[in-house]
């Protein structure tokens, strides 16, 4: 045991003389939370934000559609609204021009009598709906044709990504049913009272009939909605976690390159009982980094005007996922740190594996954006396994039992990971132990 | 030679892989308590390869090796705990003092408390670093480095030292320091073995040499002897010229 808190006290000195490496281990990743959790916040998140994505809106129609379109974008909070540039009025072709050199994400036009069609068709649909009660309108029949469909169009900056452009087509769309809803009524109980002279229309003429109420379970009894920070901080933790094999790994390879590997290899100490005592010094430096990430999110963060962090009742669960993803992505570093026989080979192994691993993840990419067989895959880097555990604490309030699965698929990555070394050393030379 | 040997090899042979040649050929060797042997031979000559299988490094492809009666294959964590190794390069942590050095190497040799705390003062007073022993390695000279490098192999006073190329890129005071460092410990009964490109230092430390070329033992004797054996040549490194020729090796 004192040989294994010689080589951990060896390790601890080495790691706290190196000043300029302490500060890229604990505030690089302090910066890495704040920077990401601002972008995420202030980029894409509509919570909590003044109106920021500007939107030009030219409505030719000057009607219901247009006019309903363009009162839903100002109701939304999430666009700004522009009619007018440089203080003229818009134009297609401006709104084209704008869009095409980048200027504006977005351009909507409504083209002109396009209510005036929507009420003609709606009227036609609803007198051939009449005829088939006997109540025929021969005039309203034979003097309304059926007309196309008309376009409303929506330019969109080509770096716009497709699930906006969708959310931005989808509310667009909503409106106008909504409005042509709205239409069918008004023209069924204007057609009725025709026919019907002592009919009343209703006050209300139509009234929508589902109301939608976000929720997000928990196993809390409370419920809680979930806010950026909450996603963001456990994220970029896990990620700067899984990097510290940079640091590690380099650790490892400096003590090969300049010879003292070697002294030690021809010592009676068991080499894994060496790597052991560098794992242990590095999993307090984890568990540091992470709790000033936490940290940085409780505090720091609010003072740029985002939201902190909030840390939740499971601190258990919570110490417990941390020092599991710690070993995990200890273990893995100690693998590429065996394997690997030269310095920059580690050092840009380790950097693009943890980069693929987290993209697979969904640090990078939500995993419900992913095809099936991506999913799949994403299934089997730990970076996804130690998010889920974050994500199960944060935002589901799960605790240890509830975390367990997480927990294991992490401890059974460190052990696959040290046995593979072991195994590895022992292959390379039958006398390693 | 008289006695039993303290290291017995027995048609050692070690093959690396992709590699069609041996680096060592079937070589056997024994080598006597309280010698200091020299291992010499040009680049690629298989010294390295048979000190790092005696060090337990590699595994040896056919052949045996006995320490001290002990079976490489077997005993290898008592081998371990008997033998000294000095690498050529300065396996020290730059970053740690000597005597934060010295105290972990000690620590892995099994030493602790003041027997490890007495052994160093003394190892380090005996090298004129007793001084600079809260310094750390980074600050030190060439030679400072050296000294401590070789201390680190000797501190739990091992039956056996390995040394490669203890003195390479030093001053002469320390060269000189470190020869006659190596002389007084083997008076006292320790078994030096040593590689050196130095053909002078060599012939005037060992009492045996054994000349390496291609895997192989070319030559095996003491210095002396082998000069004497070939009237036509005055010293050692005639003879390892003669016996390896000037062409160069990688």
């Amino acid at each position: 045991m004192f040989k294994f808190l010689s080589g951990f006290r060896k390790e601890a000195r080495i790691l706290l003389r190196d000043k300029a490496g302490l500060t890229i281990l604990f505030v690089m990743p302090m910066v890495l939370i704040i920077i990401m959790s601002l972008l995420q916040e202030f980029g894409y998140s509509a919570v909590s934000r003044e109106t920021t994505l500007k939107v030009l809106f030219l409505d030719k129609d000057q009607d219901t559609l247009g006019i309903q379109i363009g009162k839903g974008l100002r109701k939304s909070n999430f666009f700004e609204v522009i009619d007018s540039l440089n203080g003229k009025p818009l134009t297609e072709k401006g709104i084209r021009e704008a869009v095409k050199k980048g200027d504006y994400l977005i351009g909507i036009v409504i083209p002109e009598k396009v209510t005036r069609s929507i009420r003609a068709n709606v009227r036609l649909q609803v007198a051939k709906t009449l005829a088939g009660f006997g109540l025929y309108n021969p005039m309203l029949i034979s003097t309304i044709p059926m007309g196309d469909a008309d376009t409303v169009t929506v330019y969109f900056d080509p770096t716009v990504k497709k699930t906006f452009k969708n959310s931005i087509l989808s509310a667009i769309k909503e409106y106008n049913y909504k409005v042509e809803t709205e239409m069918v009524f008004r023209t069924f109980n204007q057609e009725m009272a025709k026919v019907f002279p002592n009919f009343t229309p209703p006050k209300q003429e139509y009234k929508d009939m589902v109301v939608f109420k976000e929720i997000f379970p928990s196993y809390k009894e409370k419920e809680e909605i979930p806010d950026s920070a909450q996603h963001n901080v456990p994220a970029w933790s896990v990620f700067a976690m899984f990097f510290i094999i940079i640091p590690f790994t380099s650790s490892m390879m400096i003590e090969r390159e300049e010879g003292s590997l070697l002294r030690l290899q021809c010592m009676p100490v068991s080499f894994m009982k060496l790597l052991m005592s560098k794992v242990c010094v590095y999993l307090i430096v984890c568990f540091v980094q992470t709790t000033l990430m936490m940290l940085t999110g409780m505090y720091l963060l609010p003072l740029f005007h985002a939201v902190p962090l909030a840390l939740g009742h499971q601190i258990l669960a919570l110490v417990v996922v941390t020092i599991v993803i710690a070993l995990a992505a200890l273990g893995f570093g100690l693998m590429v740190g065996t394997i690997a026989t030269t310095h920059q080979q580690a050092a840009s192994f380790g950097a693009v594996s943890i980069i693929i691993m987290a993209a697979l993840g969904g640090l990078f990419v939500p995993m419900y954006l992913m095809t099936d067989t991506m999913k799949f895959v994403a299934g089997l880097s730990p970076l996804n396994w130690a998010l889920t555990g974050y994500y199960d604490i944060f935002l589901r309030g799960s605790g240890l039992v509830e975390v367990f699965p997480s927990i294991f698929k992490l401890l059974l990555f460190f052990i696959i990971s040290i046995a593979i070394s072991f195994f590895y050393r022992t292959l390379k030379n039958p006398l390693n132990k | 030679m008289s006695g039993n040997p303290i290291i017995e090899i027995r048609e050692l042979t070690k093959f690396y892989r992709r590699n069609d040649e041996p680096a060592i050929k079937s070589v056997s060797l024994d080598i006597f308590p309280s010698e200091i042997f020299g291992l010499l031979g040009p680049n690629g000559a298989g010294k390295t390869t048979t000190i790092s299988i005696l060090c337990g490094l590699f595994a040896p492809t056919r052949g045996t090796v006995t320490i001290d009666g002990l079976d490489i294959r077997h005993n290898l964590d008592e081998i371990k705990s008997i033998i000294g190794v000095v690498p050529q390069d300065l396996a020290l942590y730059p970053t740690l003092t000597a005597l934060e050095n010295l105290t972990f190497f000690g620590n892995m040799y099994g030493m602790r408390g003041s027997e490890l705390k007495d052994r160093i003062h003394k190892c380090l007073e005996e090298f004129g670093l007793e001084k600079v022993a809260r310094k750390q390695i980074n600050s030190y000279s060439g030679g400072m480095k050296r000294r401590v490098n070789l201390i680190a192999g000797l501190l739990h006073k091992p039956k056996i030292l390995f040394l490669d190329e203890p003195t390479v890129g030093i001053d002469v005071q320390s060269r000189i320091f470190i020869l006659d460092y190596l002389n007084a410990i083997n008076e006292t009964g320790t078994t030096i073995i040593y590689t050196s490109h130095y053909m002078e230092e060599a012939e005037n430390l060992c009492t045996r040499v054994a000349i390496m070329d291609r895997g192989n033992i070319i030559a095996l004797g003491k210095p002396k002897e082998l000069v004497k054996e070939r009237s036509e040549f005055t010293n050692l490194e005639n003879i390892f010229l003669h016996l390896t020729g000037k062409s160069l090796r990688d």
